[in-house]
This record gives C-alpha cells, sequence and structure tokens, in this order.
C-alpha cells in the first residue's frame, strides 16, 4: 500500500521549494496541517557542511557533471538543488525575451513562442514576491567587484554602458570570498535552504532526502491521481556510492510536482510514458542552456593602470562572482526583427577550473594552444583575467534521446561525472548569435590593446543552466505543459521549474524560474479545491517566507589584504 | 603552415608547427584511423616488449606515462615529489616550463582516484599513447617533449575515433592543476598549481579590499533589469 499524501513533489530547488512553501501556506490558512511531501535525490546539506575546496570529495557530494553528445551540463545535487550553488545574479528577463518568434528551424510555425498570458508585465508581481522571498538587493558601486568594476570600466571606455547587477545576498553578511560556487559557508547567499524550503518546513512540509523518483504511474483510486515510485539514494558518509540502495518506495498523490529540473524531469516522464499514454510528443525536446556561452579576458595591467586609470588589478578571486553586465547589444535590436540576435555581456566568475575551456595564440610559436606551453602560459597570468558569460538569443537545439533505466543520467560511480541521455547540436543561429557575441567581446577589450580574448575552446556546449525538455507552449503540438504548467492532458500533474521555460531568457534564470514558478502555483491554489486540496479561503494572500539559517557559523572578515595580496605577489 | 617569430626555440616538430589551435585542427583532415595505425605499429610493439621486463612494465611504466602525459599537458619543471609527497618518475617530466606543471599537481593520484573512474580507461588509453608513440619513434616515456606534443596533437585530433579517451586525461589534468582535487581546503601554500595561477585558494575571511569602490560606467536601468 502506498503512502499517501495530497501533494508530492520531486525535486527542491527554485520550483520545488516555492511549490513547497506556498502550498503550505495554503493549508495552514485554511487550518490544516499541510499534506505536502518534498522528495530529493540529493542529501541534505547545512552552511556548516559546505567547504571552500574543489577537491573530488567535495565536488561530488554537491555536483552532477552530465556528459551528452554535444554537451556537458552541471545540475547541483541536494536538499535546495541548484540554490546552493547559484551565484544569486537575481534579473527579471527583458520584454523581449517573452515577445519573441524566431525558433529552431525544425520548430513549427512562426509564431510567439511564450504562450500568450506570459509576459514581462504579467511576470512582473511575481517577480516582485520572489525578490522580496530571495532579498534580492542591488550591489552599490562600493559593493561591485574589481572584476565586475573592471569589466565596466572597460566598456565604458570603449563608449558602452554597464549596469550592476541584482544579487540574491546577504551583502552585509557576505564575505566577499567568491566561493558561492560549492556553496555559501555562512549563509549569506539566499539560497532556498535559507528561506522558501526553510519556512516551508516549519509550516509542517516533510522532505525526504535521498529520495530519486523512477516512474509514475496513474492512480484509479480518485481522489488520488498519480503514484510515483522512488528508490532510496546512498549519499551519506565517507564511503557514499551515490546508487540506488535497493530500496523501493511508492507515493499515490492527488497532485504531481515536477520540480527535479531540466536535466531531471523529461528523463521521468519519457520513462513513464507507458503509464502516462497523453503526454506531448514534445516531451524531452527542446532542451536549452540559456544561450550560455562563456570567453575569457586577460588583461595587461601597465594598461590597466594607463588606459583605464585604475590602480591596477591581479585580483580576479575577490568580489562577488557576478556584479555587472551591459544591455547595450541587446537594446540596439528593437523589435521582433532583433530575435535571435540579442546577447547581454556579463562579467561572471565561474571557477579556476573553467579557465580549462578558455584558450588563444600565444608563444611559443608553433605549440598548440588549449593544451601545453601556450595554455600555461595564459594560466600564469590566471589573476589578471576575466571571465565574460554572454548570454544569446540561440534556440534550445538540445533533445533527450531516451531516459536511462534510473535516474535522469548514468552515474558510473560515486564520483561527478555522468552520462545524459541527450543530444546538443547548435543551430545555425546559435553559432552566429555566438560569434556575434565574441566579435563585440574582442572589439571592446582589445581598444588599445588593453587585453587579449580568449575565446571559448571547444564548441561543444558548456553549461550551468538547462533549460526546457517539457517546455510551456499554447497548445500540445509546441509543448508538454500548458501556460499554468500542467501538463497537457494530464489533470494535477504539472511541471514547475526550469523545465518549463521555452526560450534562453538574456539574463540568469533563477529569478524567471522562480517568479514562472510562483505565477504557476498561485494559478494552482486559485482551483485547489478542484484537485480535492483545501479551498483558498477567502482573503488569502501569500507572504514573505522568514529567514532561517539553520546551523551556522559567524563570519569575520580580515581587515586588510595586505598579507595575502604579498603573499600572491610572492609566488608570482 | 603559419610563420613564427624566429628568436623562439621551436617545440614541436615542423609538421604540426601550423596546429595554432583546436579551431585549426577541427579544420584538418584525419591522416591515418587508429586502426591503421595499430596495425603500421605492430612490429614495433612487439619489439619494445620483447626488451622490456615484464613486471616493471605492468606497474612503474603505466603510472610514469601518465605522469608524461600529465605533463604534456601542462608542463613543469623537474621534480622529484608532488605536492602530497609522492614520487614522480624520473623521466616523466621533461622540464619544458620553469613552474611546476600538472604532475607537481598530483594527477596520477586523481588519475587513480576511484571517484574519477580513470582507472577503466587506463589500458586502453595506454595502449593509444604507446601506439602513436611508436610512429613517434619509440616510448612516451623516451619521447623528447616536441615528440610528446606531437603525439597529444594527434590523441586529441577531432578525426582520432579513440578522442574521448584522451579528452577524459586532459579533464584529468587540468582538474588537478587547476582546482587542486586531491586536496581538501587546498590554499597558495599547498597546491603549486595555485601558486603558479596566483590564486589563494580557501577564504574563510574573504577580502577586505574586493573593490575599485568608485561608480565606473555609465548605466541604462533603474534597478538593473530591463523593461
Amino acid at each position: 500500500m502506498p503512502e499517501r499524501v495530497d501533494i508530492c513533489i520531486v525535486g527542491s530547488g527554485f520550483g520545488g521549494s516555492i511549490s513547497a512553501y506556498r502550498l503550505a501556506e495554503l493549508y495552514r490558512a485554511a487550518g490544516e496541517s499541510p499534506s505536502v511531501m518534498v522528495l530529493e535525490r540529493g542529501r541534505r546539506h547545512k552552511h556548516t557542511d559546505f567547504r571552500q575546496s574543489m577537491d573530488i570529495e567535495n565536488l561530488s557530494s554537491i555536483y552532477g557533471l552530465v556528459q551528452g553528445q554535444g554537451a556537458q551540463i552541471v545540475v547541483g545535487d541536494g536538499v535546495g538543488g541548484g540554490s546552493n550553488f547559484y551565484l544569486a545574479a537575481s534579473l527579471r528577463s527583458p520584454r523581449e525575451t517573452f515577445e519573441r518568434r524566431d525558433r529552431h528551424p525544425d520548430d513549427g510555425p512562426a509564431r510567439r513562442v511564450w504562450p500568450s498570458q506570459l509576459s514581462r508585465a504579467t511576470l512582473d508581481p511575481y517577480y516582485a514576491r520572489v525578490e522580496a522571498a530571495l532579498r534580492v538587493q542591488r550591489p552599490t558601486w562600493k559593493q561591485v567587484a574589481k572584476s565586475g568594476g573592471l569589466w565596466a570600466k572597460t566598456l565604458n571606455s570603449a563608449g558602452h554602458s554597464c549596469d550592476r547587477v541584482p544579487l540574491a545576498i546577504d551583502l552585509d553578511r557576505c564575505i566577499q570570498a567568491k566561493w558561492c560556487h560549492t556553496g555559501c559557508i555562512y549563509g549569506a547567499k539566499n539560497s532556498v535552504i535559507t528561506n522558501y524550503l526553510a519556512a516551508a518546513e516549519q509550516l509542517g512540509v516533510q522532505v525526504r532526502p535521498n529520495s530519486q523518483a523512477e516512474l509514475i504511474t496513474q492512480s484509479t483510486a480518485r481522489p488520488y491521481r498519480y503514484v510515483v515510485n522512488f528508490s532510496e539514494i546512498d549519499n551519506d558518509g565517507d564511503d557514499a556510492t551515490r546508487q540506488p540502495t535497493g530500496r523501493e518506495f511508492q507515493i499515490e498523490c492527488k497532485v504531481l510536482i515536477l520540480s527535479a529540473g531540466a536535466m531531471g524531469n523529461a528523463p521521468l516522464l519519457m520513462r513513464s510514458r507507458p503509464a502516462l499514454p497523453s503526454l506531448s510528443s514534445q516531451t524531452g525536446k527542446h532542451l536549452g542552456i540559456n544561450g550560455d556561452h562563456i570567453a575569457a579576458v586577460e588583461y595587461d595591467e601597465a594598461k590597466v593602470r594607463d588606459v583605464l586609470a585604475l590602480p591596477g588589478y591581479g585580483q580576479i578571486y575577490k568580489g562577488n562572482h557576478i556584479t555587472t553586465m551591459t544591455y547595450d547589444f541587446w537594446t540596439d535590436k528593437p523589435g521582433n526583427a532583433g530575435d535571435g540576435k540579442r546577447f547581454t555581456l556579463q562579467e561572471i566568475y565561474l571557477s579556476p577550473l573553467a579557465h580549462t575551456l578558455y584558450d588563444d595564440g600565444r608563444d611559443p610559436a608553433g605549440s598548440p594552444s588549449f593544451f601545453g606551453l601556450q595554455k600555461k602560459e595564459g594560466l600564469s597570468t590566471f589573476n589578471n583575467h576575466i571571465e565574460i558569460l554572454a548570454m544569446v538569443e540561440d534556440t534550445h537545439d538540445g533533445e533527450f534521446i531516451a531516459p536511462p533505466p534510473s535516474g535522469s543520467h548514468v552515474r558510473p560511480n560515486a564520483g561527478p561525472l555522468g552520462v545524459g541521455p541527450f543530444t546538443y547540436e547548435l543551430s545555425a543561429q546559435s553559432v552566429a548569435v555566438r560569434e556575434a557575441a565574441d566579435a563585440a567581446i574582442r572589439t571592446v577589450v582589445q581598444r588599445s590593446g588593453l587585453a587579449r580574448f580568449m575565446k571559448l575552446t571547444f564548441r561543444n556546449a558548456f553549461a550551468s543552466h538547462p533549460l526546457g525538455g517539457c517546455r510551456m507552449a499554447e497548445s500540445k503540438d509546441h509543448g508538454v505543459v500548458d501556460h499554468r504548467n500542467e501538463v497537457f492532458d494530464n489533470e494535477g500533474l504539472f511541471c514547475i521549474d526550469s523545465s518549463a521555460v521555452p526560450t534562453s531568457l538574456g539574463v540568469n534564470p533563477s529569478l524567471t524560474i522562480s517568479a514562472v514558478s510562483e505565477r504557476a502555483v498561485a494559478q494552482l491554489i486559485d482551483r485547489a479545491a478542484d484537485y480535492g486540496l483545501p479551498a483558498k479561503p477567502p482573503g488569502f494572500a501569500p507572504g514573505r517566507p522568514g529567514v532561517s539559517l539553520g546551523p551556522h557559523t559567524t563570519p569575520v572578515r580580515r581587515s586588510s589584504d595586505d598579507a595575502i595580496d604579498a603573499k600572491v605577489r610572492s609566488y608570482a | 603552415m603559419g610563420t613564427r617569430d624566429p628568436s623562439i626555440p621551436l617545440q614541436v616538430p615542423e609538421e604540426i608547427a601550423g596546429l595554432l589551435s583546436r579551431r585549426d585542427i577541427l579544420r584538418r583532415a584525419s591522416v591515418l584511423s587508429l586502426g591503421g595505425l595499430v596495425l603500421s605499429a605492430l612490429p614495433a610493439a612487439d619489439r619494445i616488449l620483447a626488451a622490456v621486463q615484464p613486471a616493471e612494465a605492468a606497474v612503474n611504466l603505466a603510472d610514469a606515462t601518465l605522469q608524461a602525459v600529465a605533463d604534456t599537458l601542462i608542463p613543469g619543471r623537474l621534480a622529484s615529489i608532488t605536492d602530497l609527497g609522492h614520487e614522480i618518475h624520473p623521466k616523466a617530466i621533461a622540464g619544458a616550463h620553469h613552474e611546476p606543471g600538472a604532475v607537481e599537481t598530483d594527477a596520477l593520484a586523481l588519475f587513480h582516484n576511484p571517484l574519477i573512474g580513470f582507472d577503466a580507461l587506463e589500458p586502453a588509453f595506454l595502449t593509444e599513447v604507446e601506439t602513436r608513440s611508436l610512429l613517434r619513434g619509440g616510448q612516451f616515456l623516451d619521447l623528447p617533449f616536441a615528440k610528446r606534443v606531437a603525439v597529444a596533437v594527434d590523441g586529441l585530433d577531432p578525426n582520432n575515433p579513440s578522442i574521448v579517451v584522451w579528452e577524459a586525461a586532459i579533464a584529468v589534468a587540468f582538474t588537478s592543476f587547476m582546482s587542486a582535487a586531491t586536496q581538501r581546503n587546498a590554499t597558495i601554500d599547498t597546491a603549486s598549481g595555485y601558486q603558479v595561477m596566483g590564486y589563494p585558494g580557501t577564504a574563510p575571511n574573504g577580502y577586505a579590499e574586493y573593490s575599485y569602490r568608485r561608480k565606473l560606467s555609465r548605466e541604462v536601468t533603474s534597478n538593473g533589469s530591463l523593461p
């Protein structure tokens, strides 16, 4: 006999946590305890569990690097999902994103890609709701990292504008160490384990870590609609295998919300297709990477002083990961005529390892540039680099081929590397807009011999922003879910997360994923009684989740960098 | 063939001197399939295997060759022990660069780390390396740096049907160097890759002087987001 709950949520990232919290509010407003269960494949992390370290044991416990055919995609692993490891840039997608009509060549007739109900205007109230919950704030110029300031000044000297990027970070608590990518050890970053999910648990939502959804079938016991089979995963301890233990369970629910992300939802639905025969034929198609395209810039420090009148650089590793970006290559292409040509350019710090990805031609001439002596020379100037993330208007070019027997990808051992059942081949538009972004960066940074442009070595897509696979659309012919994120022809089954996003966004996607999720769950709450859930009480209004850090330590920031700066110089 | 500065010593054979980047390689047609390489190298392989003590070849040569591959991918100075104190085979590092390379950052330990899983690829990879090396004149360990580079360029040619094992190897060497992946909470004092890069590593107290602390550009939005 399966365990029964009203609502089962698969995945605990932004979409899952927002759904859990808002539905818990509904139950409490109706005077009931929430009957909401969240299943999470990964383990539970406290802030005190995170470490500022890229050792392989640490990476294995927090990340998956999924290799498909033509792309590598990074996914977060653990309660809180990708929110533990995002870099907290929190931007509303520009108006043009929702009006786009460009698309992949074989992607149906000309049309607005997003459903008509979604636009920047209709999403603005939900953006505001998320910004309040995640405590988004825009840094002052005194809080902009040197790497971001250098990008701003470089753009400015070339006649361009550059804006500061709003962040979901408590800047009073942040120590400016640029270690968001392995989880904030102090809880200064507002990941969902400090707000939405923590608040949901306080309201009575159950979170079950180490639980990997494997199969969905339909229930015949109305008002229950779906049964989820899930496996226990061995995630804890030094000798964790991160594989199923062999113990399997079932949960039966009235409403099933899939929030396992773009890399998780489509494989799960595809594996469940025999029991869900009315799924759209689009399931697993149109996987995107938010138009991510990265490059690096190597500055000549003397030119930084002489041309930009800044007091040197050599400190890529200080400050927040993302603080500045330009919209100039977006706003100069207005209207649908500009569709597929726009991009933004954002200064970003991914990690030292990301510098695997860049190369150029330099001395010694005649040696290869992507490894060996040229690569070594490029690495020796690391602390005078910045990285640029171009977020381009590409077409979602990926597709899942077939689901693996278990989970979302094949993980051959307990390490972070896995193999994903998907292909990714950039379309002509996706290549052209990336080349335009490269050309723009090159023109800006090579002015006055200021810096050298370092191109992405591998054309294969490398991304940490997977989107789509279960995209929303006007009709089942073009997508998997409707504008309310409900799977076409499958009542009570929802995809509320990145998998529903149908286009690249021009900005880092977390805020839009969250705003679309807020909208979806608000629509669900409006019709809650139709699904056998507590009816929305009169006057019900969503609140703001409190901040709950859980076990944490108090940050102590150094008062002067003189000692560490001298040490770095001593090794130069 | 591209032109080069004659004052810079040539580091690789003339036949690959024009291969300035992977993008050039992408445009280059394959010269030989791996099958062809194996067939043409078999007589030489027989001679080498007959001349090597089996026990020594089975253990020491394999690790030494992996170290030599790592040194080819991120070259370093001559050294005898790694950051973690492990021994470096005397023939592994070619000494092509004056600062620490991937071998010193314990690339070999990462090759053998079960969380990486490279051990499953190792036999095929070493066969691939040695087969290509024989065409360049001998075992990989005995090749001069320039010829080691030539072997790696061939292995990383997109037309090489075995490129995947080379890509795995390059990922291990780079991860070892740039992430100090064999060290828990590495710092610039403990990780020689970080020393080369000028990267402090773990920073639990963060930084105080992280900003230029002034407005540096004109802005176009009032809140950071476009309408």
